[in-house]
């Protein structure tokens, strides 16, 4: 079976291929420029030159799995649909308003997205007269069905492209968001038609609105790339299967995410972090943190015993607006190989988040740029060796990143070149050190049970000082880590997500209460069903787990809390309850347990499990000594301000087995590994390197 | 620089984590807490301090929050009735001892390093009921003792141990113990956390380092903030508004006079000229709130977070280039026992009033008049299990227009950040329904080549029988215009019941425990910040989509701007032409 994981990039769209099955597999990677215009024509590129040097015909292809930028970029770029809403007589401005906070304590200036760049605006915001009331959903005010035609007929006087009707307590009862979807579909045939609850079925109007919104937003747009896509790449008559990487690490159909958009917003980090938890399982460690990175940010997330941890849905959001999708929890700062040190006007000594980018790029790439990057300092440093960088498709000048830093910095700090490299090196691992803390020690992680995990082009030069800093017990660079989220498409499994409001206060529930919410969870799972049937998975392989998100009666934010698979009964839920104390306990340090706790949302995860790609094991080392990959050795700067006469070994020659005692240094195509002196590196016959301090 | 200083790397380091501390006691606190006023509004500060009462760090809260706490410490020094040791947590909350006002009980910790104290760990809240003369907030009152309890110094634990009786005594008086007393276990979680944290820094770069440290972030803000003071010409600069009325003597409005004295990189606020001090709860605690606002409005003004690009530190540097002036005895000064829980309104025009004085000198850093009060509604009941309900409600105002872009509408402005409560949370668990809230459409902003934020308007209606105080101002003094914008309008409240809603009584800004009875609503409409420079310069097009989304009438476009819109709604350019020109000769 040959199937390929394609991921869309700023700079490159990174695949890899794998074909054959059981002992005769193979894996071959590619790297093409990214195609910013319309991502899919370096996809299609991409696929069709990988196929070439897999040696297999495109028409061979079995599934292709695609991380892309699409859904992000339409709202970074704000260049979504034109979106009409019908909503609640009286509550026109939901969108408008938010949550009435501003995105920032201390300014005049600031800028208020929802507001200066509306996902509806508000000439196409139509009140419409309805009224249900809480707590039973009674229908107190009919909906006017005469309004509603009217509404549609203006909105497409208007000429939107999508309608969403988003009406208050609408979680409670469906009816009047049904009805009125019926209308505007019969008023308006062919035209994108959503329903509040049909996005997402959940208490609080702000968020469900703006995640309704943000799907038609985006939806059209996703929906027409994935439909080219998929014409293309049938054009080249690859008839594979497609698949999208989505927001919370599992994939899914292009349908469904054409339908859902919302729901791979967040496609691109994903994959890095399922590629993560992949690498670290070939060494048999399930306890990783993840720090992917790049050019102008890093990526940091922790993944305990395996499992891929998801952000707390009231702190979902992309680009200031909610979004109610499920996202893996993962931290994106502002550091990265451009990041630009300089000394502000005040005599503090920074380094990032402004970014030198692509465009001119660090100093040493010689297009213009003049002020100093952490690329730089690490040229400085002697750990980039211009014939390497990159494969040695970019040059770089040490010269001009000496320069930089000379003219920039070293007068202002009062310090030499190498010390003012040292420094811009020590800033950035902290501002990541200190992320890295807030995401495992905040959290209750304990990181000297973990495994640091570096990959991006730039990650494996920063590991050990990181790992050093947050204590974690070792460093492990995997194979391939400039193309690690591609990778990380080919390890996961098929995932969907159907969420429901189902309030009750579960202490005190009986046992009708309870099987309210069991006919909620029902629902859940037939819909959960009918949608991986919809994807042809034999009903044997469905998986289901169910999930209570709770809090303390009173409280304001749920937790996630795992339910029984059994229907919920009077014994049965003290599992839940005593799961919700347990990552009460975990996120904050303390649990309530004699307090009552209410169930808000209910929330049933259907995954299939797809068999990841497997890395070829590497040949085992006749002895420890790698001296087969060493390439040529060269002055270079430690951390500690040592300066070492140090050998370069070949990724690419280095079997299982083979120790390297730092100070050396390895290098691949796309990354450049640091081990310190006092460091030891092992080859792990899965193709990772681990680096461990020598005790 | 001199011999002693830490290297610039270090610093960074040590400022870095600081940060991260501050933020992660400030994301407990709000987490873990049950009031919809902590956990939604995030009406509450964290942050760890010298032991000179310096602010080392702060979470990134709520403005008001941000730099009270030293004179709460600053307070409880007067006040502990024995020596800090480690392990005790402190209450503390009296406004004539440094307390920001009653409701905000701070919540300290000692942090002690090999036997010596070095600081301390500590935050603020607002607290839904303190037991004052009414449910959840008061205006009409005598005295600081109507405000409820008072804690001056006061250990909750001794060398960790808690005092049950003084947590027994706060259960029961208080109208919702359930709500405060999660609430102040969330306060002692998140002092607790930061002494910890505050140890682990002190251990992994020592005591030295990280008090130099300290010391030279706090010199870091410091120098950024007085190098744009020394930017703004010497001078003394005034402006002056009005307050409604004291919420109990009507009719008699409160002067607010500020003047900005700028002298080389020093800046002074003097609110001499000001009311004398009320005789209700609408004074400002001078320590704790009246020099707050002086420190918020020049950091938000001249250390613009969206227009600097460095982040500066939140220390006690920035309020250093500060000095305020209020005479003892006026409404920013109150005489022990003036009542001086509602100070809120107050605040927020000093703060307005600062930037009014200042406009003509930085146009291009300000906002012309914005809401700058605060709609707070405490609404109460008695549920019929005898126990009692109190939700307080912030709503909210607007911006003025800016010098780049209109004013935001319905937002947290100036002093204040809070989030709203969902309308459909709220429902589910309180007998109070919202049946309208949407932007103001009853007046419009005040119109400029950049416009006024529109106002919010939010009505309750009570579904069962219960009690209503509301903390507001400015219905009277709207918000002013600037560079020839129009000045916005003024906020109004209205009550009717449900079942006659033409039947509409018109209420001041503020009054105390209005009984309200199955059915009766409550509308309240927040001002409509003032625009920013002349009408006549907002572009036809800007104009037009102004009338297509609602934001002003026709009628508007055409009386304000000079833009006539024909019945399609497009724009009529020989029309507008003509109509501008007169307009323009109208005004020379």
């Amino acid at each position: 079976m040959a199937k390929i994981g394609v991921d869309v990039g700023g700079t490159f769209t990174d695949l890899i291929l794998e074909v054959g099955s059981g002992a005769s597999r193979k894996v071959f990677v590619h790297k093409v420029p990214s195609t910013p215009g319309d991502q899919s024509e370096g996809v299609v590129t991409g696929v069709v030159e990988l196929c070439k040097i897999g040696g297999i015909k495109p028409s061979d292809l079995k599934l292709i799995v695609h991380g892309t930028t699409i859904a992000t970029n339409t709202v970074l770029e704000y260049d979504g649909a034109e979106v009409g809403m019908l909503t609640t007589r009286g509550f026109r401005d939901i969108l408008h308003m938010a949550r009435h906070k501003r995105p920032q304590n201390f300014s005049m200036q600031f800028d208020v997205p929802w507001q200066s760049k509306p996902l509806v605006k508000r000439r196409n915001r139509i009140p419409i007269t309805e009224r249900i009331l809480p707590p039973t959903g009674e229908i107190v005010t009919p909906l006017d069905e005469h309004e509603v035609r009217e509404a549609a007929t203006l909105l497409k006087a208007q000429g939107v492209e999508a309608v969403i009707v988003c009406f208050l307590f609408s979680f409670l009862n469906h009816a009047h968001e049904k009805r009125a979807k019926a209308i505007v579909k019969e008023t308006l045939p062919g035209l994108y038609v959503e329903a509040s609850h049909e996005v997402v079925d959940v208490i609080r109007e702000y968020e469900r609105f703006s995640t309704t919104a943000m799907n038609a937003f985006v939806g059209p747009r996703v929906g027409r790339y994935l439909k080219r896509l998929e014409s293309t790449l049938r054009g080249q008559g690859i008839g594979a299967q497609i698949r999208v990487m989505q927001s919370n690490g599992g994939v899914t159909t292009l349908e469904n995410a054409a339908e859902h958009a919302v729901t791979i917003l967040m496609s691109g980090p994903a994959g890095g972090v399922i590629g993560g938890r992949w690498a670290g399982l070939m060494s048999g460690e399930s306890n990783t943190i993840t720090v992917d990175i790049g050019g102008t940010s890093a990526d940091i997330s922790v993944i305990p015993e395996g499992r891929l941890r998801v952000m707390n849905p009231r702190d979902t959001q992309v680009n200031g607006y909610p979004v109610l999708a499920p996202m893996l929890d993962i931290d994106t700062i502002g550091a990265g190989g451009g990041s630009i040190a300089y000394v502000d006007e005040g005599g503090a000594f920074r380094v990032g988040p402004r970014s030198a980018g692509a465009a001119p790029g660090p100093a040493c790439y010689g297009r213009g740029g003049v002020e100093p990057t952490v690329t730089d300092a690490q040229v400085v440093l002697g750990r980039l060796d211009p014939e390497h960088f990159l494969g040695g498709g970019v040059k770089i000048d040490p010269a001009l990143a000496r320069k930089a830093i000379e003219t920039q910095l070293c007068p202002k700090l009062g310090v030499s070149v190498t010390e003012a490299a040292l420094g811009i090196i020590r800033v950035v691992n902290s501002n990541m050190a200190l992320s890295i803390r807030a995401n495992s020690v905040a959290k209750g992680v304990d990181p000297r049970r973990y495994a640091l995990m570096p990959f991006g082009g730039a990650g494996p030069l920063h590991g050990a000082a990181l790992a050093k800093t947050v204590s974690a017990k070792e460093v492990i660079v995997p194979p391939a880590p400039g193309i690690q989220a591609a990778i990380g498409l080919l390890a996961t499994d098929m995932q969907y997500e159907f969420t429901g409001a189902s309030l009750c206060v579960l202490t005190k529930a009986d046992q009708t209460a309870l099987d309210r919410v069991n006919k909620r969870l029902d629902e859940l799972t037939t819909q959960a069903s009918a949608a991986l049937e919809a994807d042809d998975v034999p009903a044997a392989a469905h998986r289901f787990v169910r999930i209570a998100e709770c809090r303390y009666v009173g409280q304001g934010f749920e937790l996630r809390a795992e339910m029984p698979a059994a229907r919920l009964t009077l014994e049965s839920r003290k599992t839940v309850l005593d799961n919700f104390h347990k990552e009460h306990r975990q996120v904050y340090g303390h649990a309530f347990e004699d307090q009552d706790v209410e169930l808000i949302t209910l929330r049933v995860v259907a995954r299939v499990p797809e068999e990841p790609v497997v890395w070829p094991t590497l040949g085992t080392a006749a002895n420890a000594d790698p001296k087969g990959a060493w390439l040529y050795a060269r002055r270079t700067i430690f951390d500690d301000g040592t300066t070492h006469e140090t050998p370069r070994f070949a990724r690419g020659k280095l079997l299982a087995g083979h120790i390297i005692d730092g100070p050396a240094i390895v290098v691949q195509t796309d990354s450049t590994t640091l081990i310190p002196p006092g460091w030891t590196g092992n080859i792990h016959q899965s193709g990772n390197l681990h680096i461990r301090e020598r005790a | 620089m001199t011999r002693n200083n830490i290297d610039p790397i270090t610093l960074q380091v040590i400022g870095g984590a600081l940060d991260t501390v501050a933020k992660e006691m400030g994301h407990v606190l709000y987490r873990m807490s049950y009031s919809s006023i902590i956990r939604e509004s995030q009406d509450l500060g964290a942050g760890l301090f010298d032991k000179n009462f310096n602010t080392l760090c702060e979470s990134d809260s709520t403005p008001m929050h941000i730099g009270s706490i030293p004179a709460y410490l600053r307070g409880i020094e007067k006040t502990l009735h024995d020596p800090w040791r480690e392990g005790d947590v402190v209450l503390h909350n009296h406004p004539y001892y440094g307390a920001s006002h009653s409701p905000d009980i701070a919540v300290i910790s000692p942090v002690f390093h090999e036997g010596e104290l070095i600081g301390f760990a500590g935050n603020t809240a607002h607290h839904v009921d303190i037991g004052a003369a009414t449910p959840g907030l008061i205006i009409d009152v005598p005295d600081v003792y109507a405000e409820g309890m008072l804690f001056k110094g006061i250990k909750l634990y001794e060398e960790g141990k808690l005092n049950k009786a003084m947590w027994q005594f706060i259960e029961t008086n208080t109208r919702v113990p359930s709500l405060v007393m999660g609430d102040l276990e969330a306060q002692v979680a998140s002092a607790r956390l930061g002494v910890r944290r505050f140890k682990e820094l002190l251990g992994e770069y020592g005591k030295e380092t990280v008090e130099q440290a300290t010391r030279q972030l706090m010199d870091y803000s410091e120098t950024m903030l007085r190098k744009r003071i020394a930017e703004i010409p010497d001078g003394e600069y005034r402006a002056e508004g009005f307050l409604d009325d004291d919420g109990r003597t009507r009719n008699k409005p409160l002067p607010v006079k500020v003047t900005v004295r700028i002298k080389g990189d020093n800046a002074e606020v003097d609110l001499t000229g000001s009311s004398p001090q009320v005789p209700t709860a609408f004074n400002v605690p001078f320590e704790g709130s009246t020099k707050v606002a002086c420190y918020f409005a020049f950091r938000a003004l001249l250390l613009d977070t969206a227009t600097t690009e460095e982040y500066v530190p939140q220390n006690e540097g920035s309020f250093r280039p500060i000095s305020v002036i209020a005479p003892l005895g006026s409404i920013f000064n109150p005489i022990f026992p003036a009542a001086a829980e509602a100070r809120f309104g107050q605040v927020q025009r000093i703060v307005d009033l600062i930037i009014k004085a200042l406009a003509p000198v930085i146009p291009e850093k300000v906002v012309a008049g914005s809401s700058a009060t605060l709609s707070f509604a405490a609404y109460s009941g008695v549920k019929p299990s005898g126990d009692y309900w109190v939700f307080l409600e912030v709503n909210e105002g607007a911006y003025g227009g800016r010098p780049h872009s209109d004013g935001p509408d319905s937002i947290d402005e100036l002093m204040r950040n809070t989030r709203n409560n969902p309308v459909e949370d709220l429902a589910m668990h309180l007998p109070l329904i919202c049946d309208r809230y949407e932007l103001r459409d009853d007046v419009s902003s005040g119109a400029g080549k950049f416009r006024g934020g529109l106002g919010v308007v939010k009505v309750q209606r009570f579904l069962s029988k219960g009690s209503m105080t509301h903390e507001c101002d400015r219905h009277d003094d709207a918000p002013w215009g600037f560079l020839g914008g129009h000045a916005g309008a003024g906020g109004k409240v209205e009550t009717f019941n449900v079942a006659k809603p033409g039947a509409i009584t018109s209420m001041p800004a503020k009054f105390s425990g209005l009984q309200a009875d199955v059915g009766d609503c409550i509308a309240i409409y927040s001002p409509n910040g003032g625009g920013y420079g002349d009408p006549l310069e907002r572009t036809p097009a800007t104009v037009r989509d102004d009338v297509l989304d609602g934001f002003c009438t026709r009628d508007y476009a055409r009386d304000a701007y000079g833009v006539v819109l024909t019945d399609k709604r497009v724009v009529d350019e020989v029309a507008t032409a003509a109509r501008r020109k007169e307009m323009r000769k109208t005004a020379a």
